[in-house]
């Protein structure tokens, strides 16, 4: 080992130091718009993650190679992309980075932790953020009450994805109107989670929304179970001693595994399982692995709307760049984002002052998003979009269809399932 | 020693003249795992008491806070006091559990982990206080809300919750009661064979890391605006506050402060420059690397090893 004296100690420290605290950016160039688009591309949510960053990059190809911002000479949008490895605090860290490099809007950033973080950089620093997936109600509900107790003066977060409770409503809406169009009249849902962050608040919305629709069925128990589970039979026998007529299961693609198969080795006599909220079950892997179990299980997600011929090409594209993953909740919401980002800019009067770009925000009336939507993308008082909506998928011949509500719908649901 | 200290104190206080916000930001964690590191240092390096779940205090501190804060309009700046004192009552806890009945080594960090998931679960269970869900703080930038427009006044805040666990640690180094807890740690039945309380003061170091680890849960909770029980009270946050005291000499006043302006740095700029190659998930291999590297080739710590190399 070279002998280290002090003097090339200090050299080295301050040649890091230096390091660090240059400014990284290379000043803006007048050419590009730049955004910061922070997912947690690496860590336990990598996968989604990079997956919400592929789609912002085929969005923002997409936008350049027709043109960029037409209004504003055809500028180009450049994103400048963050991690945050699933940590809150990096997203903090991360939206200051991309900001220092001269981001002028941010958008991001899947886990509610991170999104939170990146918040208080938005309003701090005046730059416009589009939450382009992030359920936690409180994310936007916040910064308006902030706003309207004169706490802040304007809102720079907008969101465009489904709330925490508005997942829970469309759910129960679209259980009642499909038991309804089915013309059978299940009484007794057996509701069953997995005890974690993702599955307490999938519940919890549910059953707040049950209680205020009121509805003609009734949730008569609900069972949870500790996330990953080992095995469920416990928990299964418990729900077919509930005597269910539909098993609504809130899974993860590891526990679905488990449940599915052993719903079937129990042989609950049930009109079908009908999930409130599951993500993944769609994925090629699981349908391969759960084969018949996964045959007619129903699930509500946001989904893409494939009856758009453009989603389909753009699924294609994905599917082939991302190595055959489908084009769903978070690539779909990341590419939108881009695309409403893009609307906005369009539309703002002018771009270097970040009040304009907010202006136009809100006036955003969009109707050329990917995904499956109630309306064009418009934010309410909250900075939401109560057109952002979930759908209700069915599993049929082993393939995802669209099946709920009737807009979307690329099939007919099939329920109550054939009894076996 | 003492002039160089008073110098980078000097620097670090002018430091914001010229940095950008981002730069700004590194240095807030920079302190701030420090900060937590130097909490951990009074108990885990003087004392020689492994705790390996110091998360919780960062919990407990972090949700009495925005809970006063949420539900009960008390200013943070209060509520960090009362979350210290939650804390550090736990920490008494669990100091009064592990100490009476003999729990060393293993058995010890076992119990502190053992804590840390019991109130990672309670704390997700219970729906009053958010659940797994969490909380989420209104961002204001009110002062009076422990919260600020602009970066550098938490700049200030996290430097002087690093200075301020640093003087306490030098404190406790100088006097008879440090003495103690090194004598506690080389061979805890020789001290107490030669007059020394050891229950005693191994709960006093407990306490005071406990209580002032609390203090960090406040900064934790109105600098990131939620707390949700995986991340405050999870494993990883407990590592991340073990670490920099480890990689930079634990029982020693410099060695968290150089931990973390090693550490912090270098997860940034791993992840700054090999994350942007699209290869996904390069920068963490390397920061292991190092890691790895350091505790094979410098296993007291940097500063100890820095220490040596200038004596000679």
């Amino acid at each position: 080992m070279p002998h280290t004296t002090r003097r090339t100690f200090l050299r080295a420290t301050l040649a890091g130091a230096a390091v660090v605290a240059a400014p990284l950016p290379l000043r803006a160039q007048p050419k590009t718009f730049k955004i910061g688009v922070i997912h947690p591309v690496t860590g336990p949510l990598a996968e989604p993650g990079q997956a919400c960053r592929l789609g912002a990059q085929m969005a923002a190809d997409a936008v350049n190679a027709a043109g960029g911002i037409r209004s504003k000479g055809g500028l180009q949008l450049e994103l400048v992309l963050g991690d945050t490895q699933t940590k809150p605090e990096n997203g903090r860290v991360e939206a200051e980075r991309v900001v220092n490099q001269g981001a002028r809007m941010l958008m991001g950033s899947f886990d509610s932790g991170s999104t939170a973080a990146m918040v208080s950089v938005a309003q701090q620093k005046r730059v416009p953020f589009l939450v382009d997936i992030a359920a936690a109600d409180p994310i936007t509900a916040n910064v308006a009450k902030s706003v309207k107790d004169g706490q802040q003066k304007v809102q720079y977060v907008y969101r465009n994805f489904p709330t925490g409770s508005s997942f829970g409503r469309k759910a129960v809406q679209y259980f009642t109107e499909m038991f309804k169009e089915a013309g059978v009249s299940p009484k007794r849902v057996v509701l069953m989670y997995c005890n974690d962050l993702f599955g307490q608040s999938q519940s919890r919305g549910f059953q707040a929304a049950h209680k205020a629709a009121n509805p003609g069925w009734d949730i008569v128990e609900v069972i949870p179970w500790p996330e990953p589970p080992s095995d469920l039979s416990t928990e299964v026998s418990k729900a077919k001693a509930a005597k269910p007529d539909i098993i609504a299961p809130i899974t993860r693609p590891a526990s679905a595994q488990l449940l599915l198969p052993e719903l079937r080795k129990q042989r609950l006599d049930i009109m079908g399982v009908v999930s409130p909220g599951s993500p993944g079950l769609y994925e090629a892997g699981q349908i391969a692995a759960l084969k018949e179990d996964l045959e007619h299980v129903a699930t509500c997600v946001p989904w893409a709307n494939f009856k758009n011929p453009k989603t389909n090409a753009v699924a294609e594209d994905f599917r082939k760049r991302s190595g055959g993953k489908t084009f769903d909740t978070n690539s779909g919401y990341s590419y939108d984002g881009i695309f409403i980002i893009a609307d906005a800019l369009e539309r703002a009067a002018k771009l270097d002052d970040p009040d304009a770009i907010v202006d136009a925000m809100r006036k955003t009336s969009y109707g050329g998003g990917l995904m499956q939507y109630g309306g064009p993308v418009v934010f309410n008082e909250l900075g939401d979009n109560p057109n952002a909506i979930t759908t209700m998928i069915q599993i049929l011949g082993g393939k995802p269809v669209a099946v709920w509500p009737k807009a979307a719908a690329v099939q007919k649901f099939v329920f109550p399932r054939p009894k076996a | 020693m003492k002039w160089a200290g008073a110098l980078a104190v000097l620097g670090l206080l002018a430091l914001p003249l010229t940095l950008s916000s981002y730069a700004l930001t590194i240095f807030i964690f920079i302190f701030f795992y420090a900060f937590l590191g130097q909490a951990w240092n009074i108990v885990g390096g003087y004392a020689g008491q492994l705790s390996a779940g110091h998360a919780a205090f960062v919990g407990i501190g972090g949700y009495t806070a925005a809970m006063l804060s949420i539900e009960h309009g008390v200013t943070p700046w209060i509520g960090m006091f009362a979350g210290a004192v939650l804390a550090g009552a736990l920490g008494a806890l669990i100091g009064y559990l592990g100490f009476r009945f003999g729990l060393r080594g293993f058995y010890f960090v076992l119990l502190t982990v053992a804590f840390a998931e019991v109130c990672r679960i309670l704390v997700s269970n219970i729906d009053a206080v958010g659940g797994a869900l969490g909380l989420y703080i209104t961002f204001t930038g009110n002062p009076r809300h422990f919260q600020f427009q602009d970066q550098r006044a938490y700049y200030y805040i996290a430097l002087a919750l690093m200075l301020l666990a640093t003087g306490i640690a030098a404190l406790i180094e100088r006097r008879r009661f440090g003495i103690y807890l090194r004598a506690i740690r080389e061979d805890e039945m020789a001290a107490e064979a030669a007059g020394v309380d050891a229950f005693r003061y191994k709960m006093f170091a407990m306490i005071v890391s406990s209580s002032l680890t609390g203090l960090g849960g406040t900064f934790y909770a109105f600098y990131l605006f939620s707390l949700q029980p995986n991340t405050v009270f999870g494993i990883p946050l407990s590592v991340e506050i073990i670490i920099r005291p480890i990689i930079g000499g634990t029982g020693t006043l410099v060695g968290p402060i150089l931990g973390s302006f090693i550490l912090t740095p270098l997860g940034e700029l791993s992840r700054h420059y090999l994350g942007q190659s699209g290869l996904h998930g390069a920068h963490l291999v390397a920061y292991g690397l190092l890691l790895i590297a350091v505790v094979l080739f410098l296993p007291n710590g940097a500063y100890p090893w820095l220490r040596a190399r200038f004596r000679r």
